[in-house]
């Protein structure tokens, strides 16, 4: 009982948290076609920063829920080494001008997923972002918005087990296929991301819009050209990248991942 | 004498605050001054590259033209673009324009004053600012941070073992005898990690569930930030808005204060609270209120510069510009106490 | 103080149990040196003591262990953590914090410790382990030594009064080994703590014990007991043990000598007998040295390692270079296959220079095994392992197949095969690293430090190998601290010093005369040329 109660009170923060970061990802959209009367207030013009706030608040309740009363010796030493690894993997992003908008971080954040599960999954994105902020001077406003993006990445990666499951292809081609196609999506879909939290502060307070009398679809019309002119092309290299990385160490780091899970999994249970 | 970690973490909210309530140029180019001043002064902790000036002008260029090419509002007409090209299209103002600039200017703000935080505090101490309740964390983080220097290490003894072997670097696949044995022995490393922590002391099973009375108070807290948000903006009921969102807030900061008692720990190293951590604390708590207080308790309507229709001057009130200075405070503080150690 | 009753363990999914019935009894305060081969289960032995088995293992385990009063199955390790302390093989990999101070406070950290109580421990461990100087500093920074004696400042924190010490010196040098020995010698001697200690060079820790347990493994049933017992009784039971112990053995020297000053009384009657001096045979050498180093130079930013070095190495020859810490042997190495760029003057292999060729290139003509094989090794087969590596020196294909197969039957390894490398044996590691890095036929071999971390039948096998490699006329350099293994290996001893090489001649005659490398053998019969024990029971028995 007290577990089912539990585990949905888990789900709710889940969903909660998701719902959150959705609105705040989506809302100036929405903006625009708010009544007149709020616009003229005194709120829009704090209104990214208010639900900055609110963002962070949530991710940290989920990270709270996510992490648990403690976390073993093992978790944490094993969290500690892959985000360390995947860290300085970093630094390649950010020394070598490869192809643009490329971070070689998300292929250990998903097969990590994948593998040790979407808890684990959302920690590594969300540690993985932050200590490479640390070690790179890359701390910013736009940090707790990578943190929870990446963290999503890893903890949606275990979505793929039961379409692996179903085509029967475990530690097969078909397998990494998928994760390639994930990770093809995912650097997509982080690159939508973290524009949207770029917009509200390029599009400037919506008041200027209503006067012009800018409809929902015209928002996302102008959104739309923002990020074909700034982003697409990088997105697109990013998730070829990610797709591309998979495809070269997917498998013999699946196969690693896989043989050290059994290593990292036994209990004592004493004998009665 | 440096500032505690948490007094420029107040700091930096106050400037976010002011960043984000004003595109009233006057006041944002005493923002961005006062970011400078404080930056340049005070006492670097550890060198750490900083942001290219390239990457400013790019902010700025990117802004202007966006703003301008995409709102066709204004009287002071620069061009037209024809109209069928859509978003783009119809008529290019100097306001949309200037408008655009002020944009860019407050994310160069919001840049910079990270930047400077960044150059204050050192890892540990960022690390230090997570609270009691992320304890695990933390020192997953702190296990990360004290890798690092390893693994740099581990990747040349793997490119020197790999060359030995005649391996070449010349395509994609050929990442794969690097990566391997870095991720292997990774594991490994983590293996005997855990085993030595356990020795000494820590958990050695996970006790997964949280306890329900949090749970419950995380979901409230979190329904809370979201009715307050939406109440205050879709029917502007500020007051009640903001009010929902703190109470939201408190239940988090609440549950995340009672798991944190639970797994007591104490700090080998801890800064002591001094009377300049206390004046900056306050200059900048009272500073965010001052602008962000649903209360109608000043005139504040100059923060709200806007340039549309037709392009005006910005009106200044003085008493409000040298509320800004407030931000100067951590800089303040330090000359006051020992001039010399200023910019070392 | 800790008892172990009946005490049976098997790992998880284990066919076999590992430990079978044990029964101990260490002492309270006591110095306790645990031997026997690696695998033979003397980790998980220490293990027990903390309770990480079973607690951190999982797997099964039956009997009665009581230690400083508790039930270390029963309680947890975080309980145990209180009452015994324990270091681990690799000082790196048990850090959690990177600065020496903070790194000593984790676990008072954990443990809630207040702060002024917190300080007065680290204070108090600095200043047991000498480490007051080095407190501000970062680990990664320190020499392997100084690192293991914070992990032992770490684990002493917490305040046990039992320390338990997992070959702590196993990935030393013999300057920092004994810098971590004498720390653990006064720390018993002091201030009471039972200290148990597992090694492999047992040769310097035997004169400071005072309890010795063996655990050995049948060969061919494959069943361990352990044994234990007063060391100079325990040791006439033991097979593999150093040539002082073994030659005292043999000799029927009684008390066996446990140190080269004990062992002094019973050699000096016997050296005066022996006054005539065998002349070492002079080493032969072919027309061209296989590799000739002329006037080189190399070095690292500012800082010069060696300078106009010169030296020959001819086929069919194995020299070792011998020196100090940091006088820059494994730079010597790594000069030779192009991994640390020549400053100055030349390397010749075969004559030829290797000026412009590629790492790989030179590795094809000699073969290099660096100081941590682990990093090579990534494939899941012993078999793949060497099929990569044929396959970077364009080899695949049936003959690639063909020639992997010889090389794992040349080096022994056909049963490992299949077997994932990552889960041999050091020993076995090393193995497949040198199959690895010989696959292209190699004249010559470099090693450094090939013995660090073997037990003795491993580095018996490592011996019988390189002789077999040098009666096929290959030419081989080995860098090394291990002078008993030197001794037993080498024709030429090159010494390397800060200004160059400082001696250069056969085995005998160098090692014999050199205070500081001379074997345990040298030293009991100084001046007669003999480096091991076996050489000294021949002429001895031959004498007598």
């Amino acid at each position: 009982m007290t577990r089912l109660v539990q585990s949905s009170l888990s789900i709710a923060i889940y969903l909660l948290a998701s719902l959150i970061g959705v609105v705040a990802f989506l809302y100036p959209f929405f903006l625009p076609v708010l009544p007149a009367a709020t616009m003229n207030s005194a709120h829009s013009n704090d209104a990214p920063l208010v639900l900055s706030i609110v963002v962070v608040l949530c991710f940290i309740a989920l990270l709270v829920e996510i992490q648990g009363q403690q976390l073993s010796a093992k978790s944490v030493a094993l969290l500690g080494v892959l985000v360390a690894i995947n860290s300085l993997l970093r630094f390649i992003e950010v020394a070598v001008p490869g192809p643009g908008g490329f971070s070689p971080i998300f292929c250990l954040i998903i097969l990590v997923g994948y593998i040790y599960g979407g808890r684990f999954g959302f920690m590594m994105g969300t540690l993985t972002l932050f200590v490479s902020a640390l070690i790179t001077g890359g701390v910013g406003p736009w940090l707790p918005y990578q943190m929870f993006s990446a963290g999503w990445a890893g903890m949606s990666a275990p979505l793929c087990r039961p379409l692996v499951r179903l085509l029967r292809a475990e530690g097969k081609q078909a397998e990494l296929w998928l994760l390639m196609l994930f990770g093809f999506l995912w650097g997509m879909l982080y690159g939508i991301i973290m524009n949207l939290w770029f917009w509200p502060f390029v599009s400037g307070p919506a008041d200027q819009y209503w006067q012009y009398g800018i409809s929902l679809w015209a928002g996302i019309q102008r959104y739309l050209a923002f990020y074909l002119a700034t982003s697409l092309l990088w997105d697109i290299a990013a998730a070829c990248g990610n797709a591309l990385l998979i495809a070269v160490v997917g498998l013999p780091t699946l196969r690693a991942l896989r043989r050290f899970q059994a290593r990292f999994h036994f209990h004592y249970e004493p004998l009665v | 004498m440096k500032l505690h970690p948490l007094a420029w973490v107040a700091w930096l909210l106050s400037t976010l605050v002011a960043l984000s309530v004003t595109r009233n140029p006057l006041y944002l180019l005493i923002v961005l001054l006062c970011i400078a001043i404080v930056g340049n002064l005070s006492p670097k902790s550890q060198t750490r590259y900083k942001l290219p000036t390239a990457l400013f002008v790019l902010l700025l260029v990117t802004s202007c033209c966006f703003n301008a090419l995409t709102v066709h509002y204004g009287n002071s007409v620069l061009f037209r673009l024809p109209e069928w090209i859509p978003v783009v299209g119809g008529v290019i103002t100097l306001e949309a324009a200037l408008y655009g600039l002020l944009n860019g200017c407050v994310l160069i703000g919001f840049l910079l004053a990270f930047q400077v935080i960044m150059q204050v505090l050192t890892s540990q101490e960022l690390v230090g600012l997570l609270p009691p309740a992320f304890y695990p964390i933390a020192v997953v983080v702190t296990i990360a941070l004290g890798f690092v220097p390893t693994t740099i290490q581990q990747i040349g003894k793997i490119r020197d073992a790999q060359a030995i072997r005649g391996h070449r670097l010349q395509g994609w696949r050929d990442w794969l005898p690097l990566w391997m044995p870095l991720l292997i022995g990774g594991l490994e490393r983590a293996f005997q990690l855990a085993e030595a922590m356990v020795a000494r002391g820590f958990a050695s099973n996970d006790r997964p569930k949280q306890i329900i009375g949090d749970q419950i108070a995380l979901v409230c807290g979190m329904l809370l930030l979201l009715a307050g948000w939406f109440v205050r903006l879709v029917w502007g009921l500020g007051g009640v808005g903001i009010g929902a969102m703190l109470l939201g807030a408190l239940l988090i900061g609440l549950t995340l204060w009672r798991i944190g008692k639970r797994s007591p720990r104490s700090h080998y190293r801890t800064r002591r609270w001094h009377l300049n951590d206390s004046i900056v604390l306050l200059a900048s708590l009272l500073f965010a209120g001052l602008l962000l207080a649903p209360l109608d308790l000043l005139d504040r309507r100059s923060l709200y510069y806007y340039p549309y229709p037709e392009l005006s001057l910005p009106e200044f009130q003085t008493w409000l510009g040298l509320c800004f200075l407030c931000l100067l405070t951590p800089i303040v503080v330090s000359l006051l106490n020992n001039p010399k150690e200023i910019g070392s | 103080m800790i008892s172990f009753e009946q005490v049976s363990f098997s790992y998880p999914q284990a066919q076999k149990p590992l430990l079978e019935q044990v029964n101990l009894e260490i002492p309270e305060g006591s110095f306790c040196l645990v031997v026997g081969a690696s695998g033979s289960g003397k980790s998980t032995l220490l293990r027990c003591i903390n309770g990480l088995v079973p607690h951190f293992s999982g797997g099964r385990l039956s009997g009665n262990i009581r230690v400083d009063g508790l039930d270390p199955v029963r309680e947890s390790p975080q309980v145990m953590s209180r009452h015994v302390g324990f270091v681990f093989q690799d000082p790196e990999a048990q850090f959690v914090v990177n600065q020496v101070e903070d790194e000593i406070a984790f676990a008072l950290e954990h443990a809630a410790i207040p702060q002024q109580e917190m300080r007065i421990r680290v204070e108090e461990v600095l200043g047991l382990l000498d480490l007051g100087e080095l407190r501000e500093r970062e680990l990664h920074t320190l020499s392997g030594g100084q690192q293991q004696r914070v992990a032992i400042a770490a684990a002493l924190a917490l305040r046990p009064n039992i320390l338990v010490l997992d070959e702590p010196t196993s990935q030393l040098d013999p300057q920092s080994a004994d810098d971590v020995l004498q720390a653990l010698v006064r720390l018993n001697a002091d201030l009471g703590i039972t200290i148990v200690l597992a090694e492999h060079r047992i040769e310097r820790v035997l004169p400071f014990i005072d309890h010795l347990i063996a655990v050995q493994v049948d060969p061919i049933t494959g069943k361990r007991s352990v044994i234990e017992g007063e060391p100079r009784e325990l040791l006439q039971q033991i097979e593999l043990v150093p040539p002082l112990i073994a030659l005292g053995k043999a000799l029927a020297w009684q008390p066996l000598p446990l140190s080269i000053k004990e062992g002094l009384r019973h050699s000096r009657p016997l050296a005066r007998q022996l006054s005539q001096l065998q002349p070492p045979q002079p080493l032969k050498h072919s027309d061209v040295p296989v590799i000739k180093l002329h006037k080189l130079n190399s070095g690292y930013g500012q800082h010069t390692v060696f300078e106009d070095l010169d030296l020959e190495l001819w086929a069919g020859e194995i020299t070792v270079l011998l020196g100090r810490n940091g006088v820059g042997k494994s730079t010597l190495l790594r000069t030779i296959v192009g991994l640390q760029p020549i400053r100055k003057g030349a390397v010749e292999i075969m004559g030829r220079s290797t000026r412009g060729k590629s790492v790989a290139e030179i590795c094809q003509q000699v073969g290099y095994l660096p100081q941590d094989p682990n990093a090579l090794l990534f494939s899941d087969t012993v078999r793949d392992e060497l099929l990569i590596s044929l396959a970077n020196h364009k080899i695949t294909g049936p003959a690639a197949l063909e020639r992997a197969d010889v090389l794992l039957h040349k080096l022994g390894l056909v049963e490992l095969a299949e077997a994932y490398p990552r889960d041999l044996s050091v020993g076995e590691r090393q193995r497949v690293a040198l199959a690895a890095i010989s696959v292209s036929e190699p004249q010559a071999f470099l090693l450094d430090e090939p013995t660090r971390g073997l037990d003795y039948v491993a580095k018996e096998r490592l011996a019988e190998l390189l002789h077999t490699w040098r009666s096929e006329g290959k030419t081989l350099l080995i860098v090394t601290h291990d002078v008993e293994f030197a001794a037993s290996i080498a024709d030429r001893i090159v010494l390397l010093g800060s200004d160059g090489i400082t001696a250069d001649g056969p085995a005998s005659e160098v090692l014999g005369a050199s205070p500081l490398f001379a074997p345990q053998i040298a030293r009991l019969f100084p001046q007669t040329g003999w480096l091991t024990s076996q050489q000294a029971l021949q002429h001895l028995l031959a004498k007598s």
